[in-house]
């Protein structure tokens, strides 16, 4: 029988819930072996393979329109989507900017910010993402199948997950693997 | 009692006619969740936390405030119960900011718990993120409305346990905000900065300013002791971590004052910003030096012994039952003493035993040359609560200002005491109340209509004047002596007539825990541990004598220890 394949993406984050899995330690070894890990942000495959993977991850909250792009095709070619993290559950740190203005926000990082050298303009290009107006976790934007919660998840919540996942049920976290930290 | 019999969740239990579901679940040892609920409180059935599933009733109902009856079968975990409360939670996450990762009670949050016990590992409900602000108005603790519930506890605390009634909610609906007095910043309200609604805010809406982010609870240890800034002494819970006190809790168990506390006991010991006296230090040449122990006690011991005969004891009600006992004795037997006194007087005639918690049957109180807002102030809210809650009324007898006016029916003056005794033979239960205020004959004429009648309640301005009088300091400040020897404690005033006289004795060794304001008139400076430091008992004006805890390691000698090493020095 054929591995079942694994791909991530990040989105909106500071990546901390990527290392996260790394916390896994040597337990990351078995993993490995029975699963095959196709595209992530750190393998030269970025894009999920067209033909699908059975359990697609993301990490980070969806802030712009490239981001929006990236969870949708990494809806459509996985079989179980898993939200990793606070950013991509809830919106996490990145939705305090909910509380404003999108220009205000855009401003105060690009023009006012101490150290940023006079008369700089807020770079606008069709190449760029365009911020959403407001920041949101990967379940407003697609279906999420399994939530990880945690800033970042425990290690032990990760592989938790994973391992019912491969052992065919969809994972429901309670107590410890919950408690935020 | 009447017993009721009902089944919770499948185990039979006699409950009290008149109590809640809640109520006979938490005795029974089955925990419902609730939010808005609180022990110390009346039953809210604002949040809906606690809905169980009641049988023959159509809809599940709120276990804290649903009235047990005969035969009554209760689920408060079945399938139906845990969907509809995941369904609260969700509701209440989504209204306003309730990102644990940047809360500062994240880990001890009742809202966070909740969410852990039902699994919520995402919210499914659209957030709106509303904008709102943050009122740090307050000296003592911050209220960030993005983090509240409306549970209402808070101004449920404020109205029925502190009577004081400065919260409320203003709007409707998803708008309603708490607020203070007629929307105005919590700084700038009636507000007493008791603390009350401090204690029992479930989430991180109040913050304590002191010790925010310094701990959660499984890292501090909770430590109970007696307040030692009035004499009621309110029970409380000491919060340290690290050999620091944190933050001073309700204890709701403790008598007199059941969870109670005030701004004196609760805010202002942590927040004195005097500089501590550290080591023993001596005035020479009008100069502070700093000196070893042995040389301070000799110097105070040797030049208070020239003065022998001529030396006047005084002391803080602040000292421990313990220490007055030695202070008394290094002070008569040691220096011959011919006053030993109370450094913030006594009242016109010493008070009997009585309990606190009559004031909650009251229906009527004369409160005499006493200002139960600033110097009994939970006592204050015994009294305020019982007027704006129950329709006591209150008449005051003396001149002056009166914080407690608002609340009183009847002004008189001392003249008019007649016209308060007409009132209180009328009252079912009246009160007299008492200060340092009152005049003797004022006493004397209700003591002569109303013993009998009325409970008579006397509240010392000094803490521990109870156990002063148990080892014989019955008075005040006496008159001028040679030698002054003052116990200060964090005395933070000195009183009148004591600088003066400070000034033309020939020497005065002050044994305090703060230089202010005794660097000015002492000439030897030893230092005392404050309040927190303390270990011994002290009795309050009830007559209950309740435990002072050491909560925290003094980096001084204990009271105790300097008066044995003085006693030593004395021959005794």
């Amino acid at each position: 029988m054929a591995k079942p394949k694994i791909a991530t993406d990040w989105l909106d984050v500071c990546s901390g819930c990527h290392m996260a899995i790394l916390d896994i330690d040597e337990r990351i070894v078995d993993l490995a072996k029975a699963v095959e890990f196709t595209s992530s942000p750190v393998t030269d495959l970025k894009h999920p393979p067209e033909d699908g993977v059975t359990v697609g991850i993301l990490s980070g909250a969806v802030s712009n329109t490239h981001q929006e792009e990236t969870a949708k095709e990494m809806r459509e070619r996985c079989q179980i989507l898993v939200a990793l993290g606070d950013c991509a559950v809830f919106g996490g740190i990145c939705a305090m900017r909910n509380f404003f203005d999108t220009e205000e926000v855009l401003r105060r990082a690009y023009v006012e910010t101490e150290s940023t050298a006079p008369n700089q303009e807020v770079p606008r290009s069709d190449e760029i993402g365009k911020l959403l107006n407001r920041v949101k976790a990967v379940n407003e934007v697609v279906k999420v199948d399994v939530h990880i919660p945690g800033c970042p998840p425990p290690a032990d919540a990760i592989w938790f997950a994973l391992t019912e996942l491969l052992a065919g049920r969809i994972p429901v976290l309670t107590g410890e693997h919950l408690t935020y930290e | 009692m009447a017993t009721v019999n009902i089944t919770i969740n499948g185990k039979k239990i006699a409950a009290e006619a008149g109590q809640t579901i809640f109520e006979a679940a938490t005795e029974a040892g089955i925990d419902i969740p609730h939010l808005c609920h609180h022990p110390a409180l009346p039953p809210e059935g604002a949040c809906r936390m606690c809905l169980v599933e009641v049988e023959k009733q159509r809809v599940l109902q709120p276990a804290c405030t649903f009235p047990v009856t005969e035969g009554m079968v209760v689920h408060t975990e079945s399938p139906k119960v845990i969907e509809a409360r995941r369904f609260v939670l969700q509701l209440l996450f989504s209204e306003r900011n309730h990102f644990c990762m940047y809360c500062q009670m994240s880990g001890d949050c009742e809202l966070q718990e909740l969410a852990y016990r039902y699994n919520l590992d995402h919210w499914v409900y659209d957030r709106p993120y509303p904008k709102l602000p943050v009122d740090s108005s307050r000296e003592y603790f911050v209220m960030d409305h993005n983090r509240c519930i409306l549970c209402r506890r808070c101004v449920r605390a404020c109205a029925q346990l502190v009577g004081n009634h400065t919260l409320g909610v203003k709007n409707r609906g998803a708008s309603t905000m708490i607020t203070a007095d007629n929307d105005v910043p919590f700084g700038e309200s009636t507000c007493v900065s008791c603390g009350t609604c401090l204690s029992v805010c479930p989430t991180g809406a109040l913050m304590d300013r002191k010790s925010a982010y310094l701990g959660r609870d499984i890292e501090v240890e909770h430590i109970k002791s007696t307040c030692t800034h009035c004499s009621l002494g309110c029970g409380m819970e000491l919060v340290t971590n690290d050999n620091h006190v944190l933050r001073v809790e309700a204890d709701w168990d403790a008598q007199p004052n059941q969870g109670l506390l005030c701004v004196m006991g609760r805010f202002e010991p942590l927040w004195d910003s005097r500089k501590r006296a550290t080591t023993p230090v001596v005035k020479r040449d009008n100069r502070w030096a700093g000196a070893e122990w042995d040389e301070a006690l000799d110097l105070a011991a040797n030049e208070l012994g020239k003065c022998k005969g001529s030396v006047e004891g005084l002391v803080s009600g602040q000292a421990t039952n313990e220490s007055l006992a030695l202070f008394a004795k290094v002070c008569k037997e040691g220096f011959k003493s011919d006053h030993v006194g109370l450094l913030t007087g006594v009242l016109p005639e010493p008070s009997g035993d009585f309990d606190l918690t009559e004031l909650d049957l009251a229906d009527f109180f004369i409160v005499v040359g006493e200002d139960l807002t600033v110097n009994h102030q939970v006592a204050g809210f015994f009294v305020k609560r019982r007027v704006t809650e129950h329709g006591a009324r209150v008449g005051l007898i003396g001149n002056g200002e009166n914080g407690l006016a608002p609340y009183a029916l009847f002004e008189w003056g001392e003249d008019e005491t007649d016209e308060a005794i007409k009132m209180a033979k009328k009252a079912e239960k009246p009160v007299v109340i008492y200060g340092v205020g009152a005049k003797v004959a004022t006493l004397k004429q209700l003591h002569a209509t109303l013993d009998g009648k009325a409970i008579f309640m006397g509240l010392s301005p000094a803490a521990n004047a109870r156990g002063a009088a148990a080892v014989g300091i019955t008075g005040g400040p006496g008159g001028q002596t040679k030698g002054l020897y003052i116990l200060a404690c964090e005395e933070k005033e000195m009183p009148r007539g004591i600088k003066a006289k400070a000034k033309k004795a020939d020497f005065v060794v002050v044994q305090a825990s703060y230089l202010e304001p005794w660097a000015d008139v002492a000439d030897v400076i030893l230092p005392c541990p404050v309040a927190f430091e303390k270990q011994g008992s002290i009795t309050n004006d009830e007559g209950r004598t309740l435990s002072v805890t050491a909560a925290v390691e003094s980096s001084v000698k204990s009271d105790e220890e300097t008066l044995k090493a003085l006693a030593q020095r004395l021959g005794l």
